[in-house]
């Protein structure tokens, strides 16, 4: 029996806030389970595509499905099996969260008021702090953190809590090397280990480039997709991140070398 | 000390005034923090502004006989409301800036039509528009007790139920909602409820003493406090002390009760600065003398092993 595909977008097309076009003609299926990475440079409507199979934001065309379910007639079953992870700094610092009260919102959020923490909630986030080697910062003020700290509590936010994708958007932007190093580390075991497909926006392939299965590259619409060494393409490369990128191979991959910063925001 | 307790038995508009200020105490912990929380301490400004407007317009509407039984307190709670809808609208992507903005012309949308109305109803009646803000917590009637008492409740009880909500809504908007959460929901039910809350308690208090009760112990306590529930209660004691302070000072001395609660609150959150950054200075210290202290370990370690070395030779 054929599966579910993980996403299936169909001519899809989705506006920015400001009305711009952010993303256009876009068709492309995943199937399901899978390790994927949307990539792509700034502005090129990569967390416009997460946010809108979210359901967060409506698409202006087209549709999109995740496991079958369509963002926006059953956005509440797909929130129901989706763990994501926004981009860090949508979090706002201002509430003196702990540690522990940020990882333990990835299981609380997916029950009902008044959402106590059961000792198994609790082990469980304990769990995934360890495994971004973070067990020790438990009660630590979340806000006094680094970013790469900062993130890395993120990533076990989505470990510890349920559903079957793990949705991370731009997990290694501007984080330290031992950051990176963990987060790629436990998401590549956790995939490995647990049977759930794990969506990373990233704007840099390399960190991930051994993890993934499927790499689908965008410029407001579908560029490439396919495995990684095919989408390090010299010529796909330059379409989209200009004529500076470069494509080296090492140790039988090729990585890309390209000059972006991964910061992008559009309210 | 007897006499004190005597003279409070003695006076009911004391015992309502005491009431009146643990009430309020209530809202702030209950509303400021989670005002302050999201970025949002010149919301409570904007709302009782806000609800001048709307007595302006109660006034018009029973005074004109369009509406006759339109009580302007009505008016007063219906634009509050608005002003939080129109807030939470404007900040349902969870962007701080965007609200302040919301509140800032619904400020003057609401002022603007109060003095659009004032042309428009006798002159007689409109020193009951500004009484809206002029309210003294020691002129209170039990009913101001009881719908303030009610409010207090009410804004508790929800705040109980929901506090983990409007935390999550303050620090992750769309992750919970990516979540599953109705995020959507929460927000507007934390800001019509405060709202709601800060236009009654500024019909009964006055605005002076709203204001700086809202703000200024929150703020002070977010400076100083890790723990979400450590603020809550820190909010209610500043406000509470500050206020009480206020109804003794005015006995001693001619003064209002709500100015000096208002000083007091202000200086609350001066303190905290203070402290915070004293304290801050002296973890700077001791990080560097932890610095030192691994420095000498270190030439330890290196002189010691210099000396085995030479003992190997």
């Amino acid at each position: 029996m054929a599966s579910v595909p993980l996403l299936e977008a169909d001519d899809l097309a989705v506006r920015y806030p400001n009305g711009e076009l952010a993303l256009h003609n876009v068709t492309f299926q995943i199937e399901s389970p899978s390790f994927m990475a949307i990539i792509g440079p700034n502005g090129s409507g990569k967390s416009t595509l997460v946010k809108t199979f979210l359901g967060l934001i409506k698409p202006f065309k087209g549709h999109i499905k995740v496991n079958g379910y369509d963002s926006v007639k059953n956005s509440g079953k797909i929130r129901k099996i989706v763990r994501y992870v926004p981009q860090r700094d949508r979090i706002e610092l201002t509430v003196p969260m702990k540690v522990k009260d940020i990882v333990l919102m990835g299981r609380l959020l997916k029950k009902l008021p008044p959402r106590f923490a059961s000792s198994k909630d609790i082990q469980r986030a304990e769990e995934a702090l360890e495994q971004v080697d973070m067990g020790d910062l438990w009660d630590r003020p979340f806000p006094e953190l680094s970013g790469g700290q900062r993130q890395r509590v993120l990533v076990a936010r989505a470990l510890a809590s349920e559903g079957s994708i793990l949705v991370l958007d731009e997990p290694l932007a501007g984080t330290d090397v031992e950051s990176q190093d963990l987060i790629v580390e436990a998401l590549g075991r956790y995939h490995k280990e647990n049977d759930v497909s794990i969506v990373m926006v990233t704007h840099d392939l390399n960190p991930i480039h051994t993890l993934v299965q499927d790499v689908l590259l965008l410029k407001n619409t579908v560029i490439g997709i396919g495995e990684p060494c095919t989408i390090m393409d010299p010529d796909l490369m330059k379409k989209v991140y200009g004529p500076t990128a470069r494509i080296v191979e090492y140790s039988g991959h090729r990585y890309c070398m390209t000059r972006d910063s991964g910061i992008d925001r559009h309210d | 000390m007897i006499e004190i307790i005597q003279l409070i038995l003695d006076s009911p508009f004391l015992q309502r005034a005491i009431i009146a200020s643990i009430l309020i105490a209530i809202v702030a912990a209950a509303s400021g923090t989670f005002m302050v929380f999201r970025g949002l301490s010149f919301m409570a400004a904007g709302v009782a502004h806000a609800a001048l407007g709307g007595t302006a317009l109660g006034i018009f509407l029973q005074d004109t006989g369009l509406v006759p039984w339109f009580n302007p307190i009505l008016g007063a709670l219906l634009f509050s409301v608005l002003v939080a809808v129109f807030t939470g609208y404007a900040g349902e992507s969870g962007i701080t800036q965007k609200m302040e903005v919301a509140v800032g012309v619904s400020f003057a949308l609401s002022m603007s039509i109060a003095v659009f109305l004032m042309y428009y109803i006798p002159p007689y009646r409109v020193p009951q528009i500004w009484g809206y803000l002029i309210g003294d917590i020691l002129l209170l009637n039990n009913l101001d007790v009881i719908m303030l008492a009610s409010t207090a409740v009410l804004l508790g009880f929800i705040t109980l139920m929901f506090n983990k909500e409007f935390v999550y809504v303050s620090v992750d908007m769309e992750g919970s909602v990516a979540h599953g959460m109705n995020a959507r929901a929460y927000h507007y039910l934390m800001l019509i409820i405060s709202a709601l809350a800060i236009a009654l308690a500024t019909k009964a208090v006055g605005a002076i003493l709203v204001y700086a009760v809202m703000v200024a112990p929150a703020a002070a306590a977010n400076e100083l406090v890790r723990s979400i529930r450590g603020i809550i209660f820190a909010v209610f004691a500043i406000a509470l002390v500050a206020e009480l302070v206020g109804l003794v000072a005015s006995f001693v001395v001619f003064v209002s009760p709500s100015a000096i609660a208002g000083i007091l609150a202000a200086l609350s959150y001066l303190l905290a600065l203070q402290i915070k950054r004293v304290r801050e200075r002296v973890r700077v210290e001791l990080d560097e003398v932890s610095i030192e202290s691994q420095d000498v370990t270190m030439k330890q370690l290196i002189t010691s092993v210099e000396h085995d070395d030479t003992h190997d030779h």
